[in-house]
């Protein structure tokens, strides 16, 4: 009886155009993700032809992974007038997940406070500030964290020169490098995530649970404590285990800082691990010690992920207020406190936005090779975005590639979140989850992934084969990586179209298809383009499978593996100018689709978080 | 236009039963009324007709035809919703035009259908605008006219009016009745205002927690309610508890203070049961009626002025009674007064703790 009725509400609910859309999103989510990383996982554990725990016995138990003393490094360390801050090394596994979780510290108090800035007090300047917070969401990869080692190098880095030289504040020049140097950038680049999602949850508290507690005699940290926090306390959660996940994966910090400085310490780091291990690749093998390393992060992210999504779930308090005023509770601060208000976030967005101005000067002048200042103004780098023929071949890669990769991910996030949002198929919650699971896959972890499966003897010799051409790989790991933000995209735009609306077009006599290409696509075109615009910038600025798949042919780079090259200094264009050029053009990108979506389509795309 | 019939059509969702063993009739060309309170199932049973939700067990009939499987989108149903659901992106006239287009009719004989609809529903000439244009009450008419273009075999209202402020609906409900009497089709409509339910329908069904409590026309419906959840749901007065017992006349039932003879519509009252008795406060006279009647001598309790009547609070025995006297009566509080009712208009049923 049971059976019957499943079957019946399944012949039903799977009509022809449902079936083709869940088949379609199954298909590509199993050979795009979910085979790639259960081979991976799979040769982790060969060893000698049989199974075994062997490389993770290995790993875990040798001093290069993980040692419980220093095996080297500088902390506070003053010599000849120059203060170390390096770090130390505790093995290349340990070493990632103490950089990941003192990034997601530094972040989420940095994000915290200045949420809490912008989202209780009143004072000048704020609209202002809005923007300014946010520019170190404008991707520079590689270059952020090479600007930031120029500028803290005791040997004439402006920074030191200026507190040192100039205004005598410090008694010793700052040598800011190793794994605090990829603190600093990564926590440099990531505190907007937080900050978004925690203003977000701040200006969802109704008011009045506040002035309630106000009311019954709560005031300052107390209220803070036992209202304001818990009620952020998912948005915190869901904004800091997506940074903890992307200081893991960053690959741009650890390259960028040994582009500048080249201190081996910037490199004793997981993701530059699995990284580097793509130079044997070329070859064809690929070891499963490798494998198993790209495992262990694997694991860590995505359970961190899926714990922190269970408890975000849980606890989103859902805001009920009948009536009442419903604007966020803006506090008037004195002078004083005000002025402290101002010259703090100046001060914070001044450092966050440091990279990115940077850039734009590396790009434009001769800083490069001047020294501490730029003493002369050039257009000549910005000139071989279109003169140099390898650098146009690169931009042209990245934006078929990501065009390409947007096409996929439209096709099938929009049809998963419709299956999702509007069918009553069995498992279509999976298909939800494996839908977001991505923001949570490392990508190198999915680049070894792809390596493995795709040059293997079943697709050996095939289109996919990455030792032949990597370009279709790198489509479909772009397509994959950015899934989430369509998928999340789109589900948005049907959560505005009521089921009304397409039940009576069913009514009046439309099939399913006809319902959907004019009654539900006319009105969720918005969001749909939305999500492809954010899938087509990420894209572009994709880093880890790029910089690793990219590597296996020449002709194939896209502009991120280029830039890499160049900042680590073995392309042969020379200039790491030419690399703040690139940085440039995809800065240029990322404003103009923002601008697009924000103003044309009037979407903001929540685009970061669980 | 078709008769519509189900046959012992079940739904629930999770532990709630949306809709049980509803089985019921809907003649070609009637005006039919699912009322009922909130959460009841009105909407979920108006829905299995439309075929957009399929009953767990039981079977759909249109003219004898099993629909039960049939997609909604091939049952030619004309359903307006509650919330109107127009479409926003598209102007009026497409909205109208949408189930023709569907239908493969175009050019000329599309605009004038539309046209026509449109005209129907007094919106002649309002094709160009879009939804958000319009205001609530010409919205509801679109979403009629979008239906009646298609001609549909049965029209499906799920509460048009409850949107609309108190006048409004006043005037839209005489507007649907006529044209529904004009144009015969059979239409089933969803409410929970009893006084909507009333005025329009040609037979109503109550429901509550998915059963079907009662079927029948208003007036049988309020004269007549089958049990103490409709008496208590339909009409105002207060409903009381007493002691029956039965003699050749008909049950009598005993109210602690007094004691009242009145009707058994149920036909399940047994002596010494548990009663209720129904007594409609306008079914009370200062004078003597022509037929057998109660009397009941109380005392005015507080008394108000509605207009038409006069509402008086009454205390017979220590029951307070609910009483519409002649607006010119003299009522003081703490005078004495006597009134009747007909037994033909005194029910007794079966008690029952509504729920
Ligand atoms: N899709 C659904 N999933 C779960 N429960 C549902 C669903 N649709 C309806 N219900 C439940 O079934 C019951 C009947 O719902 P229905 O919408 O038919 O009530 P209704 O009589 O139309 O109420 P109202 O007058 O408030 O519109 C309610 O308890 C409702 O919560
Ligand atoms: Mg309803």
């Amino acid at each position: 009886m049971d059976l019957k009725k499943t079957i019946r509400t399944l012949k039903r609910e799977l009509d022809a155009m449902t079936a083709i859309q869940t088949f379609i999103a199954y298909a590509f989510l199993l050979v795009f993700l979910i085979a790639p990383l259960v081979l991976m996982v799979g040769q982790a554990f060969v060893y000698q032809g049989g199974t075994s725990f062997r490389w993770f016995v290995d790993l875990l138990s040798s001093p290069e992974y993980v040692s419980f003393t220093s095996r080297g490094g500088r902390l506070f360390e003053v010599r000849r007038g120059v203060m170390y801050l390096w770090g130390h090394d505790y093995g290349i596994l340990l070493n990632s997940l103490l950089v990941a979780f003192f990034v997601t510290v530094f972040c989420s108090i940095i994000g915290v406070v200045a949420a809490m800035l912008m989202g209780r007090y009143r004072f000048p300047g704020k609209g202002i500030f809005r923007v300014l917070l946010l520019i170190p969401l404008l991707a520079t990869p590689f270059v952020n964290a090479y600007i930031i080692g120029k500028l803290f190098n005791p040997r004439g880095g402006l920074i030191n020169y200026l507190l040192v030289d100039l205004l005598h504040i410090l008694p010793w020049r700052l040598d800011i490098d190793g794994l605090v140097g990829v603190i600093l950038a990564q926590t440099l680049s990531y505190y907007p995530i937080i900050f978004l999602n925690v203003l977000a949850s701040l200006n969802n508290i109704d008011p009045s649970v506040e002035e309630m507690a106000e009311n019954l005699g709560a005031r300052g940290l107390r209220l803070f404590r036992t209202i304001t926090l818990p009620l952020f306390l998912p948005g915190l959660a869901a904004g800091a285990i997506i940074v903890f996940i992307f200081s893991l994966e960053d690959l741009g910090a650890p390259i960028g800082f040994t582009g500048a400085r080249a201190n081996p310490l910037s490199r004793k780091l997981v993701s530059y691990q699995v990284y580097s291990s793509f130079a044997e690749a070329l070859t064809g093998s690929f070891s499963p010690k490798i494998a198993a390393l790209a495992v262990i992060i694997l694991f860590i992210a995505v359970a961190g992920f899926l714990i922190i999504r269970r408890y975000v779930n849980l606890r989103t308090y859902a805001m009920l207020s009948k009536g009442g005023r419903w604007s966020p509770r803006l506090r008037t601060p004195s002078v004083k406190t005000r002025v402290a208000i101002i010259l703090s976030l100046l001060f914070l967005v001044t450092l966050a936005s440091m990279p990115q101005i940077g850039t734009v000067i590396l790009a434009t002048s001769n800083w490069a090779i001047s020294g501490t200042l730029p003493t002369k103004a050039t257009g000549q780098y910005l000139g071989t975005l279109i003169s140099d023929s390898d650098v146009t071949r690169a931009i042209v890669n990245s934006l078929l590639y990501s065009g390409a990769a947007v096409v996929i991910t439209v096709l099938v996030g929009a049809s998963i979140a419709y299956v999702v949002a509007r069918r009553d198929i069995p498992g279509r919650s999976v298909l939800d989850i494996l839908a977001t699971i991505p923001v949570a896959v490392p990508g190198i972890a999915l680049a070894v992934g792809y390596f493995l499966l795709f040059s293997s003897k079943m697709f050996r010799g095939s289109i996919l084969d990455p030792l032949l051409d990597p370009a279709l790989l790198m489509v479909f790991a772009y397509s994959i990586r950015r899934l989430p933000f369509t998928t999340r995209a789109v589900s948005a735009g049907l959560a505005q179209v009521d089921k009304s609306l397409e039940e009576s077009s069913m009514n009046l006599g439309a099939d399913r298809p006809t319902t959907f290409f004019k009654v539900v696509l006319p009105l969720i075109i918005g969001h749909i383009l939305g999500g492809a615009i954010l899938s087509f910038v990420y894209s572009m600025s994709e880093v880890s499978t790029s910089v690793t798949l990219g590597a296996l042919r020449e002709d194939r780079v896209p502009i991120t593996f280029f830039i890499s090259q160049i900042v680590y200094g073995v392309a042969a264009v020379g200039s790491v100018s030419i690399g703040a050029a690139l940085c440039v053009l995809l800065m240029a990108v990322q404003i103009t689709a923002m601008a697009i979506s924000n103003y044309i389509l009037k979407q903001k795309v929540a685009f970061l978080g669980v | 236009m078709v008769k519509v019939e189900l046959k012992g059509v079940t739904k629930r969702f999770g532990d709630v039963l949306a809709a049980g063993d509803v089985s019921l009739q809907i003649e070609d060309g009637e005006f039919f009324t699912f009322l009922g309170p909130s959460g009841c199932g009105k909407t979920t049973t108006m829905r299995m007709i439309a075929g957009l939700e399929y009953p767990d067990e039981g079977r759909v009939f249109f003219d004898g035809e099993d629909v039960t499987n049939l997609p909604s989108f091939r049952r030619n149903t004309g359903m307006v919703f509650q919330n109107y659901a127009l479409w926003p992106h598209m102007k009026v006239f497409e909205n109208v035009a949408y189930g023709l287009r569907i239908r493969k009719v175009d050019g000329a004989g599309l605009k004038k259908r539309v046209d026509d609809a449109l005209e129907l529903v007094h919106l002649g000439g309002m094709g160009d605008r879009f939804p958000s244009q319009l205001s609530g009450g010409q919205q509801q008419r679109v979403a009629l006219a979008r239906v009646m273009v298609i001609n549909p075999s049965v029209l499906l209202l799920d509460e048009p009016l409850s949107n609309l402020d108190a006048k409004l609906r006043v005037e839209m409900r005489e507007e649907i009745k006529e044209l529904q009497r004009e144009l015969g089709i059979t239409t089933i409509y969803v409410t929970h205002d009893q006084e909507e339910a009333m005025a329009v329908s040609d037979r109503v069904a109550i429901q509550n927690h998915g059963v079907i409590r009662q079927v029948g026309t208003p007036s049988e419906i309020y004269s007549f309610p089958r049990d103490v959840f409709i008496a208590t749901f339909i009409g105002r007065g207060a409903i009381l508890e007493g002691i029956a017992s039965l003699s050749d006349g008909g049950p009598r039932v005993d109210l602690g203070g007094f004691t009242v003879d009145g009707v058994d519509t149920a036909s399940a009252v047994g002596d010494g049961d548990r009663a209720a008795c129904v007594m409609r406060p306008e079914s009370f006279s200062v004078t003597e009626p022509g037929e057998p009647s109660n009397r009941l001598d109380g005392v005015v309790e507080w008394s108000s002025f509605i207009g038409p009547y006069r509402e008086v609070k009454f205390n017979v025995g220590g029951t307070t009674l609910l009483v519409d006297v002649p607006p010119e009566t003299e009522t003081p509080v703490g005078g004495s007064l006597t009134v009747y009712i007909p037994v033909r208009r005194t029910i007794v049923l079966p008690w029952d703790e509504v729920k």
